[in-house]
């Protein structure tokens, strides 16, 4: 459950319309690139986002640095994802990733609305690539689209506004998971339907 | 007595509903959480929800006391607990 103070600090942020902690969204997320010219093309022209800055910079610090240009798409809110291009460096791909963990591995862009959403998908669709999926999940409707760097961009629009009682169910599913992975018992999906509704029945006055 | 959580959410009604309607089934609300208790068996059968395959398999919150022994796309099954 959440804490009285975590509680409190969260309905006093609430009542004066402000965040309960510091953070304002990603600065930047990096990542290397060994196609910057298919990088800039799928960033800037296939989906649109500006490119706000980019710096070359001489190797410096650790021996194995390289000369590099850094550059950065808004992403909105001010927020970039960047990428580096490393002069010399040979290309690499983890080729023995398993598809599971790679598909774990993703960004994922958000859009407020189905028309912006459908917006994506064509000028992906228009430049020729392929949407790799199309899902209604849980409370988010997503594309997928693999960028020429091999990573999976997820664009999103929100299906509903999120509640106080997912903030309590991610509390307690947080706190199950801790519970489970610190016991004795094989960390499972049963056990952790077991130990939240523990958790749940618990927290509810008899 | 075997329990089965559903987040209270808009997604999930109409599976919590589903599983409701099951004969002995009793409900309570609880804050964020819809109840559903039965002294036997409690089987959902996916079709008759009419949700989608992301909500189907996200559905389930919590098992008070119960085993699930079937959780696929054609039933959600959970059995009282040995």
């Amino acid at each position: 459950m959440t804490s009285p103070t975590v509680q409190a600090r969260e309905q006093e942020a609430a009542r004066a319309g402000a965040s309960s902690h510091p953070v304002r969204g990603i600065n930047h997320m990096a990542f290397p690139t060994f196609d910057p010219a298919g990088t800039i093309h799928f960033y800037g022209d296939v989906l649109g986002l500006p490119l706000v800055q980019t710096m070359q910079v001489k190797a410096w610090g650790p021996e194995y640095q390289r000369d590099f240009v850094h550059f950065f798409f808004d992403i909105g809110n001010a927020d970039c994802l960047a990428f580096f291009y490393y002069f010399g460096q040979e290309p690499y791909r983890d080729k023995n990733l398993p598809p599971l963990l790679d598909l774990g591995k993703h960004v994922a862009l958000h859009v407020d609305t189905l028309e912006d959403l459908d917006g994506f998908a064509k000028r992906i669709e228009d430049a020729g690539l392929t949407l790799d999926m199309r899902v209604m999940h849980e409370t988010v409707e997503s594309i997928y689209v693999r960028d020429p760097n091999g990573i999976l961009i997820e664009i999103a629009r929100p299906l509903r506004e999120l509640t106080e009682a997912d903030a309590v169910d991610a509390e307690i599913t947080a706190q199950a998971l801790l519970d489970i992975v610190a016991s004795d018992v094989e960390p499972t999906l049963d056990a952790l339907w077991t130990r939240k509704a523990e958790l749940i029945a618990s927290a509810v006055p008899a | 007595m075997t329990t089965l959580y559903f987040l209270d959410a808009a997604e999930f009604t109409d599976v919590s509903a589903v599983a409701a309607a099951q004969p002995g089934a009793r409900v309570e609300r609880l804050p964020g959480y819809v109840a559903v208790t039965s002294d036997g068996p409690l089987t959902v059968d996916r079709r008759a929800t009419g949700v989608r395959h992301s909500v189907w398999y996200s559905a389930l919150a919590a098992v008070g006391h119960g085993r699930v022994v079937q959780y696929d796309k054609d039933a959600l099954k959970v059995e009282p607990a040995q």
